[in-house]
């Protein structure tokens, strides 16, 4: 392979701005934790994203590992009552709200704008306001713990046992509020990603040549767009019956509380396809790469996921089988959830057939998305079963379901988030994970996951319910592999999988502290990101490709003999990179860092802690809103031009050469 | 050869499903045993094995992909990006299998909602942790005065029994696994459920829906007696009370009662000593406005939600596991005094919040206007607690 002599990387300096914009002058730092705090850059808000959805990842883990601790054993004592209802809440609110969104948003922040060739996002100020909400809607949420007792009844929160009588802490004050927060979070971003795609693909870039895993995720932002104005609606209800004796679940005042679940639900569940949909875009970027074939049935994938994004707004009362909807209800939700099983058996076959006639390269990544069809495939077909409504009356509100929806998103959606790990690391950090570690890690995983989820099939079978602090022998069963024996076996598999996650951990520490950097293409890879350097240049690409194919780089990289139809290199990432720097734009003009985002967002909880304990304190950060909207509107999104003539090329901020 | 191969797989595959079970698990899903559990469980297990064999292809065919097309250096494959002809194929199978599914799915739902052959009613509140049940008057079965009971459902076997739900507080969920799936019990609602046993027994359940603190505690059991017991059973319900004995530990145990227990719990013919009627008024005390009717209490097996036994572990496992033909006879006999569970009566009497976390602390219940959820600590005497036993043992 030919040696390219590339540029010496430009030294990022510190600009100073000539002018102060409206309220204040701008951030200028280009290193250090300034450039992280203010910054917009959306790879650097993406890092952000992960790194906050990582440290609550491990939060929920504990939580989950107390449960376990608790259950290992009939009648535990790890945890009493009222905490174990409150790790149970935390645990399923921390990893859907704190881990699992923000972790896909981290995935499509950083990879969005590099997979349609794009600069930045749409919005670079109001992707970073996106991610601050959400780290401090989550600790807002995290708050409770310290401050009389978290939540405590179940991220479901039914009414009216979430009321002010049946829940006397602030905790449920602090959930609804918080998921305020993170659900502004939320909606900024979706409307942000959304009209980036639609707006800021490269030239030639159809919808129908976007990567996959870019339109996964904006199906996702649709879904979020329509979903989270109803939770929004449902939390307000709430906080107005616990915070200013609202009576909108009060039985006694002719309420009904069927109302909350209806209101729940129809959020829950497209929540559900909101968690998965992004894993399910990864592994649909890692399976053709390493497959070194495009994927299966490209646009049976794209509108499967689309049809998903439809279908998933009719299934909700699939959750309330057993609440009383009546026959004909309950037969029309049945047939809606068997429907929906059809898309999402296009993608296993889609993906199955991606494979089949390859040439397939078993890095860690692609075991990841292996792991995915089936561990998802296995919570898919437990899904069908509760399908089945009467059988649902059955198994609903015990382990089954547990297991269920833990082979869904754990076997599903986690796995694809370690697959986009192991993948993306190298374009992210400019290293490798290493894969030696990244074996362990996957089968400590799978192996733990499996001992941690496979028992409560059985458990949920045997008639286990849920959400109950402590178990009795009495109703355990008889024989060796009865209830205790498989309790036993789930908690000794969580301490597995815990291991396994560890070894994620240690390995980005060894990478860190390894010196060597990865190659410019590690995988030979078929997408946009991987035609840029490894961390991208803050300007992403210096010159915005022209797209002709799906799979834009790898043709660019191959070209296919007319008679024999195999594939032939004819360029390799190196030479396509040189030649970009050679033709590299002359006029990079990216957005400019901005305080403003930080500040209206950190004005948020101040606003939610005051409608807790006193209004005063409501109105300080109405105010700070009121300040930061204003500074913020005042000020341009980019610094002009007139500010750096006299600066160094090559800066943090703009690249004039 | 390879029939052989098949029918062994299918044999330790089977084997091993079975074996990795408990057996006799008391609220095991699919052993039905009655008509309502045994419709879901003929429609549940094809689907079940359906499922099964689908995720076994699937894993065999990735297993396969992955063996077959394993990089071993051939070249690049050709870039192709798929066959609608097939994908089509492939999505219309599975179409065409849930399609069949949902049909047998859609007798089967409007099988179980099916009210109008009902031939016994039964109302049934839940409350914070417990359930009450409510006889309304059938002179069929000899109920000529409302029986009102909690924790055990007594009912009568071969009789379509039609439970009407609601609660008193937050949303419960009733379940016994071995007569049909759950029903959430909502207030302001009533909701049905049928129940039939086809065999005398003792059916476990429990709340399945999350209810607050002490969700895991709020047990019950559906109690299946020949129709000639359950007469009997209905005409002790409606036996009128038995003063203890003159000077007996008793009587003095009727006296503590009247001054600490009847605030909430009722036990009907009770009279204070002045000759009125001892009127229980949880509504005064407690959030949800109900606490169990004590009326009876030792014939029933269980108390404070089905959570604790009443009888001791000896005499509870004689009634578990007694044949259909005897369980009636055993379940009738009560609670004697060698066979009560004097531990955990004792210790509820004691402290109850200590055995059962409630919302019981004088000093928490501000936003409640003073009403317990659940029952608070007494403070009684070890004196008095002997002489409460005493006396409940004569509610029989």
């Amino acid at each position: 392979m030919a040696i390219i002599e590339r540029p010496a990387p430009t030294v990022p300096a510190v600009v100073t701005p000539t002018s102060t914009y409206g309220v204040l002058k701008r951030p200028v730092s280009a290193t250090g934790w300034r450039s992280w705090v203010f910054t917009v850059d959306h790879k650097k808000i993406g890092i952000m994203y992960g790194a906050t959805a990582m440290f609550f990842f491990i939060v929920g883990g504990v939580e989950a590992l107390l449960i376990r601790l608790q259950l290992a054993a009939p009648n535990g004592k790890v945890l009493n009552a009222d905490l174990y209802n409150q790790m149970f809440t935390m645990h399923a609110t921390t990893m859907v709200f704190l881990f699992v969104m923000p972790m896909a948003a981290a995935f499509a922040n950083y990879f969005v704008p590099l997979q349609i060739g794009a600069r930045d996002v749409a919005f670079p100020r109001l992707n970073a306001f996106s991610f601050w909400a959400l780290l401090f809607g989550g600790i807002f949420l995290n708050l409770a713990w310290f401050l009389g007792g978290a939540a405590d009844g179940g991220w479901f929160m039914y009414a009216p046992n979430s009321g002010p009588v049946f829940s006397p802490t602030n905790g449920v004050d602090f959930w609804a509020l918080g998921l305020q927060i993170t659900g502004i979070a939320s909606l900024a971003g979706a409307i942000n990603l959304i009209i980036t795609v639609l707006n800021m693909r490269a030239p030639g870039m159809s919808l129908m040549k976007m990567p996959i895993f870019t339109w996964m995720i904006t199906v996702v932002q649709f879904l979020l767009l329509f979903a989270v104005p109803v939770i929004t609606v449902a939390l307000f209800l709430l906080s107005f019956q616990r915070n200013f004796g609202a009576r909108f679940f009060d039985v006694a005042a002719g309420a009904d509380p069927l109302l909350w679940q209806h209101l729940f639900w129809i959020f829950g569940h497209p929540e559900v396809y909101i968690l998965i949909l992004p894993s399910f875009g990864i592994i649909s970027e890692v399976l053709p790469v390493f497959s070194r074939k495009p994927l299966f049935g490209y646009p049976f994938v794209v509108f499967s996921g689309a049809a998903i994004g439809f279908v998933g707004w009719g299934v909700w009362a699939h959750h309330m089988f057993a609440s009383g909807l009546g026959p004909v209800s309950v037969a029309v939700f049945s047939l809606t959830t068997m429907a929906i099983a059809v898309p999402t058996g296009v993608k296993i076959i889609n993906w199955t057939l991606t494979m089949w006639g390859g040439k397939l390269w078993f890095t860690t990544a692609m075991k990841f998305a292996i792991g995915l069809i089936v561990l998802f495939t296995v919570g898919g077909l437990s899904g069908v079963t509760h399908s089945v409504a009467p059988s649902d009356t059955q198994q609903t509100d015990t382990y089954y379901i547990v297991a269920h929806f833990h082979y869904v998103l754990f076997g599903g959606a986690v796995l694809g988030i370690f697959s986009g790990f192991y993948y993306w690391w190298p374009k992210v950090f400019g290293k490798m994970l290493n894969e030696k570690l990244g074996s362990w890690n996957f089968w400590l995983m799978i192996i733990g996951l499996n001992l941690t989820f496979g028992p409560m099939h059985i458990l949920g079978l045997q008639g286990q319910p849920r959400r109950m602090y402590r178990w009795t022998e009495a109703r355990a069963g008889e024989g060796f592999f009865n209830l205790a024996f498989w309790n036993m076996i789930a908690s000794i598999g969580s301490f597995i999988l815990t291991t396994g996650i560890l070894m994620f951990l240690i390995n980005v520490w060894v990478t860190w502290r390894n010196p060597k950097k990865a190659p410019l293409d590690p995988w030979d890879a078929r997408s946009l990101e991987w035609m840029t350097t490894n961390p991208p240049k803050e300007h992403n690409f210096d010159v915005i490709p022209t797209v002709h194919h799906l799979d834009e780089f790898f043709h660019r990289k191959y070209e296919e003999d007319a008679t024999t139809h195999t594939m032939k290199q004819v360029a390799t990432a190196e030479e396509l990179m040189a030649e970009q720097e050679r033709n590299a734009d002359k006029h990079i003009h990216m957005p400019s860092p901005s305080y403003w985002p930080i500040v209206l967002a950190f004005a948020l909880p101040i606003i939610t802690f005051g409608i807790i304990y006193s209004y005063l304190i409501s109105v300080v950060g109405g105010v700070i809103v009121l300040f930061a909207a204003y500074g913020w509107a005042l000020e341009s999104s980019t610094a002009p031009d007139s500010d750096f003539e006299n600066n160094t090329p090559g800066t943090a901020l703009a690249i004039h050469d | 050869m390879h029939k052989t191969l098949k029918s062994a797989v299918v044999v330790f595959v089977g084997s091993l499903v079975a074996a990795s079970c408990a057996t006799n698990a008391p609220q095991d899903t699919w052993q039905p045993k009655g008509p309502n559990a045994k419709l879901i469980d003929d429609l549940q297990q094809p689907v079940f094995a359906v499922a099964g064999i689908i995720g076994l292809i699937v894993a065999a065919a990735v297993t396969y992909t992955v063996i077959k097309y394993r990089d071993r250096g051939q070249p690049i494959p050709e870039q192709t990006h798929g066959k609608p002809a097939l994908e089509i194929t492939l999505t219309v199978i599975p179409a065409l299998i849930l399609a069949v599914v949902a049909v047998f799915t859609f007798g089967a739902i409007f099988k179980l909602a099916k009210t109008d052959d009902t031939e016994m009613i039964i109302n049934v509140t839940g409350q914070q942790w417990w359930w009450e049940y409510d006889y309304p008057v059938q002179n069929e079965f000899g109920i000529t005065s409302p029986i009102i009971s909690s924790g055990q459902l007594v009912m009568p076997v071969g009789t379509k029994v039609l439970l009407r739900e609601t609660s008193r507080d937050v949303i419960h969920s009733y379940w016994i696994p071995a007569l049909n799936g759950k029903r959430d019990a909502v207030p302001g609602r009533v909701q049905t459920l049928r129940l039939e046993a086809d065999e005398p027994g003792i059916y476990a359940g429990q709340c399945t829906e999350f209810c607050g603190l002490s969700h895991a505690n709020m047990r019950m059991e559906a109690v299946a007696l020949s129709k000639e017991d359950f007469a009997k059973w209905v005409a002790n319900q409606q036996a009128p009370y038995v003063v203890p004995a003159k000077d007996s530990l008793a009587q003095q145990g009727e006296t503590v009662f009247l001054n600490q227990c009847v605030r909430c719990h009722q036990v009907n013919g009770l009279m204070r000593a002045d000759g009125t009627p001892a009127i229980a008024a949880p509504d005064e005390n407690v959030w949800s406005g109900a606490a169990p009717n004590l009326s009876h209490l030792m014939s029933r097996n269980t108390f404070a939600g089905a959570a604790f036994d009443l009888l001791s572990k000896k005499c509870r496992d004689e009634v578990w596991g007694a044949p259909s033909n005897v369980v009636g006879a055993k379940y009738l006999a009560g609670v004697t005094e060698d066979c009560l569970n004097q531990k955990d009566l004792r210790a509820w009497l004691r402290n109850a919040p200590e055995m059962k976390p409630m919302y019981a602390n004088p000093a928490d219940l501000e936003i409640s206007n003073g009403k317990y959820r659940g029952m608070p600590y007494l403070a009684l005497s070890e004196d008095d607690i002997n002489k409460l036993v005493a006396y409940l043992l004569t509610l029989k």
